[in-house]
C-alpha cells in the first residue's frame, strides 16, 4: 500500500521548489492553451466552410435517382418524390426542397454560354441555402414567379445582361426533344465561388417543369440537417428508401475533395500536437532531471532513514502528474478562455488574408471547441508530463544510499 | 580479542571484508573486521580518516554491502537481504544520525520526525504527536516548525538524533555526529545522546575522532587500516548514569574511564617488568 506521506512529500518537493515547479506548469499550459486555441480555430474554420459550403447549393444530403450524380439526365428523375418527401419527414427533417435540374443554354442577344439550370422551390430554398443572401443585384424567387432566373455575376456579365432583360433558356426535355422558354432576369448572384457565379442559374421549379414538360418532376430532394447527424441521418435514409431505387448523398460524398482537405488540414493539427507534445516532454524531462539531480542527496536520505525504491519512484512520478494536472488544467482555463473570447467577437482574417470566399470562409472565424479534439489533446498533454516524470522516477528509484548521500 | 558469538550481543561482525575500486585500483576499506557490541551500549569507533570507520556503520547500518564476511544485527544477517529488505530493516531497527546532519530540506523538524513515524504505519495524527514528544525530549519543541535552513547546526543535529530515536530504534548509528559542530555544541550533543542512552536504552554505535565523543565511550574500539587494532574494556555495568552532569570533562563517568585506562597501563607496565606472558586471542 502506498503511505500517503509520500504524496505529501512529493507535494512539498513541488511547493518547495516554486519557481521551478510553476515555470514547468506555466510552459504546460502555454503549449496546452495554444493547441486548445488553434484545435478551435481550426474546427470553427472547418464548421464555416462546411457550413458555408452547403449553404452555398449543395445542402447537407441530396436524394437522387440512382445513378443521377454521376450522369445526371432527366430520364434519371426521382419516381415517388412525395413518398421520399414523407419518409424525410418522419425521420424528423424539417427543412427540405426539391429541385429539377437539367443542362441548359443561356442566350442573350450577344451571346451564349452553358448552365446548369436548377429549378427549385422559392419558398423552401432559403430553409436551405444562403442563395437568398448572395444576390447582389435585384432579388431572390418568388413562388409566384414565371418564368423568372437568377444568373451568377460572371455568366451574366458574359452575356451582357442587367437586370429585366430576357434571357433565353434552350435545353432537351426527358425525351430528348429541343425546347426553349425566354426568361426574365431578376437577380444577380455575387459569391465570389466560381460555381455559382459562373455556369449556374436559377428558376421557379414549376417554371422549369413546364418548360421541360415534366409536370412534378423532381430530380434532387435536397435536407439540411446538423453536420454531426448527417452519417446517421444517411443511413436511416438509405435503410427507409431502400425500396425506392434512389441514392442518398451526404455532401462528403459528392464532394469526398472538401472531406479530404478537412482530413489533411487536421492532419497538419496533429503534427503540430506533436511537436508540442514534444517539447512539453522535453521540456518536464528537463524539469524532472535536473529536479532530480539536485535532490539526489535527498534521495540518499530518504532512503537511508526507510523510504523504500518504489516509493522514491512514485513520489517522482507523483509530482510529473501534479506538474501535468497543474499545467493541464491551467491550460484548459486559458485556452478556453481565449476560445471563448475569440468566439463570441470573432477573428477576422480579411485583415491578414483579403478575400476568402472563394474558400467558403468568410472573412470573420469564430473558434469552436470540439470537445473531441479538446479531449486528445488533454489527454496527450496529460500522458507526455506522465511520461517525462518516469525517467527520472526510475534513476531516482536506483540510487544506492550511500552514493547518493555523498553527492554534493 | 573480542567473542563474536556472544549472545547478549546486538551487533555481531565476522571476518568483514569491503573493498572499492576505484577504475581497476582496489581500495580496501574494511579488512578483517570482528566485533561484537552489547545491547545498550555507548559505543564509539574511533581512528584516523579512512581508516573504515563510515564504511562500517555503513555496512553494520545496512546502507553498504560487504565482500566478505558476517554481519548479524539484532539477530539478523544483514549481507544476505535485498535492497527492499535492507530498507525495511533501517526502517524498523536503525537509526542514523549523520555528520552534516541530513534533514530533508522541505519538511519542518516536526514533519522530519513525522516522516519516519509514518513510514513505519503510524497515522499522521498520532506520528505528529510523537514527534512532538521527541522534540521535546532533544529540548527542541519551540523549534518543531521551522525548517532545517532555519535552524543552527547543533539544532538540526537534535532534530536528526530526535528523527533516529522516534521509530524506536534498536541501535543508532552516528557518523561524526559533532565534526560540524563546535566543541561547546557537539559537548551538549554528547551530552544529549548519553542521556537517551541510558534512558531508554538504545544501543548507539558512534563513529568519531572527536576527544569529547571518546571520553564519553562506554566501549572505544579504534580501527586502523580497515581493522579494528585496540579495544578497550567495557566499564561495568555498575557504572552509574553518565550524564546528569555536564560538560563531559567533569563527568564522573570520564574521570572513571581515565582511572580505569590508568590502572590498565599500570597493570600492563608491571606484566612488563615480570617478563613476558601469553598472549591472548
Amino acid at each position: 500500500m502506498i503511505k500517503p506521506v509520500i504524496y505529501a512529500v512529493a507535494l512539498r518537493n513541488l511547493l518547495g521548489h516554486l519557481r521551478r515547479t510553476m515555470l514547468t506548469v506555466g510552459a504546460i499550459a502555454v503549449g496546452l492553451s495554444a493547441l486548445i486555441f488553434l484545435w478551435s480555430f481550426n474546427d470553427g474554420l472547418h464548421r464555416n466552410m462546411l457550413q458555408n459550403f452547403q449553404d452555398a447549393i449543395i445542402g447537407s444530403i441530396q436524394i437522387h435517382h440512382e445513378g443521377f450524380f454521376e450522369r445526371p439526365e432527366l430520364s434519371r428523375h426521382l419516381r415517388n418524390p412525395d413518398k421520399i418527401i414523407t419518409t424525410v419527414e418522419q425521420a424528423g427533417v424539417k427543412r427540405w426542397s426539391r429541385r429539377l435540374e437539367a443542362f441548359a443554354l443561356a442566350a442573350s442577344d450577344e451571346t451564349t454560354e452553358g448552365v446548369m439550370l436548377i429549378g427549385m422551390e422559392a419558398d423552401r430554398e432559403p430553409g436551405i441555402t444562403d442563395l437568398e443572401k448572395r444576390i447582389s443585384i435585384g432579388r431572390f424567387l418568388r413562388e409566384d414567379d414565371e418564368y423568372a432566373c437568377i444568373l451568377g455575376a460572371t455568366t451574366a456579365r458574359n452575356l451582357k445582361l442587367d437586370l429585366g432583360d430576357p434571357v433565353i433558356m434552350i435545353g432537351y426535355d426527358r425525351f430528348g426533344a429541343l425546347v426553349a422558354e425566354e426568361f426574365t432576369l431578376v437577380g444577380i448572384i455575387t459569391s465570389g465561388e466560381m460555381g455559382l457565379d459562373r455556369g449556374m442559374a436559377l428558376t421557379n421549379i414549376k417554371s422549369l417543369q413546364e418548360m421541360l414538360d415534366m409536370p412534378g418532376g423532381v430530380t434532387d430532394i435536397v435536407l439540411r440537417a446538423p453536420e454531426d447527424g448527417i452519417q446517421q441521418l444517411t443511413d436511416e435514409l438509405i435503410f427507409a428508401l431502400s425500396d425506392e431505387n434512389v441514392e442518398v448523398m451526404p455532401w462528403s460524398t459528392m464532394f469526398p475533395v472538401m472531406n479530404e482537405w478537412i482530413i489533411l488540414h487536421d492532419g497538419f493539427l496533429y503534427l503540430f500536437l506533436v511537436v508540442v507534445l514534444f517539447i512539453v516532454l522535453a521540456g518536464e524531462l528537463n524539469t524532472m532531471l535536473l529536479s532530480m539531480l539536485e535532490r539526489t542527496r535527498e534521495f540518499g536520505i530518504f532512503m537511508a532513514i526507510g523510504t523504500e525504491r518504489y516509493e522514491i519512484g512514485l513520489m517522482l512520478v507523483f509530482e510529473a502528474l501534479f506538474i501535468g494536472l497543474a499545467g493541464t488544467l491551467l491550460g484548459i482555463i486559458f485556452g478556453t478562455g481565449i476560445v471563448l473570447v475569440t468566439h463570441s467577437t470573432g477573428i477576422d482574417l480579411s485583415i491578414l488574408l483579403g478575400s476568402t470566399s472563394r474558400f467558403y470562409v468568410d472573412s470573420l472565424i469564430y473558434p469552436h471547441l470540439n470537445l473531441d479534439h479538446l479531449g486528445t489533446t488533454v489527454g496527450a498533454i496529460l500522458i507526455a508530463s506522465i511520461v517525462a516524470g518516469l525517467y527520472p522516477a526510475w534513476k531516482a528509484s536506483r540510487l544506492q544510499p550511500v552514493e547518493a548521500m555523498r553527492n554534493v | 580479542m573480542i567473542q563474536p558469538d556472544n549472545s547478549s550481543a546486538i551487533i555481531t561482525v565476522k571476518k568483514l571484508h569491503k573493498c572499492y575500486w576505484v577504475g581497476s585500483m582496489p581500495f580496501p576499506a574494511l579488512n578483517g573486521v570482528n566485533l561484537s557490541i552489547d545491547r545498550g551500549e555507548f559505543a564509539v569507533l574511533a581512528g584516523r580518516s579512512g581508516s573504515g570507520k563510515s564504511t562500517l556503520l555503513n555496512v553494520i547500518g545496512a546502507l553498504e554491502s560487504a565482500d566478505n564476511g558476517e554481519v548479524i544485527v539484532n539477530g539478523e544477517n544483514i549481507l544476505g537481504m535485498n535492497h527492499t529488505e535492507r530498507t525495511l530493516f533501517r526502517l524498523h531497527n536503525i537509526g542514523f544520525v549523520f555528520q552534516s546532519y541530513n534533514l530533508i530540506r522541505v519538511l519542518s523538524a516536526r514533519e522530519n520526525i513525522a516522516y519516519v513515524c509514518q513510514l513505519q504505519g503510524m497515522e499522521k495524527k498520532e506520528s505528529e504527536g510523537n514527534a512532538d514528544h521527541w522534540l521535546n525530549e532533544v529540548d527542541m519543541g519551540h523549534l518543531g516548525y521551522r525548517r532545517p535552513d532555519q535552524l543552527s547546526g547543533g539544532q538540526q543535529q537534535r532534530v536528526a538524533v530526535a528523527r533516529a530515536l522516534a521509530t524506536n530504534p534498536k541501535i543508532v548509528l552516528a557518523d561524526e555526529p559533532t565534526a560540524n559542530l563546535d566543541t561547546k555544541t557537539g559537548q551538549k550533543l554528547m551530552c544529549l545522546l548519553q542521556q537517551l542512552n541510558d534512558k531508554f536504552g538504545t544501543t548507539f554505535l558512534i563513529s568519531s575522532h572527536d576527544p569529547d565523543v571518546k571520553n564519553a565511550a562506554s566501549r572505544l574500539i579504534k580501527l586502523a587500516d580497515g581493522q579494528v587494532v585496540r579495544k578497550w574494556e567495557k566499564i561495568p555495568p555498575t557504572t552509574p548514569p553518565l550524564s546528569k552532569a555536564c560538560p563531559i570533562k567533569n563527568l564522573p563517568f570520564t574521570q572513571r574511564v581515565r582511572q580505569f585506562l590508568r590502572d590498565k597501563r599500570k597493570r600492563s607496565s608491571q606484566k612488563d617488568k615480570k617478563g613476558p606472558t601469553p598472549r591472548r586471542s
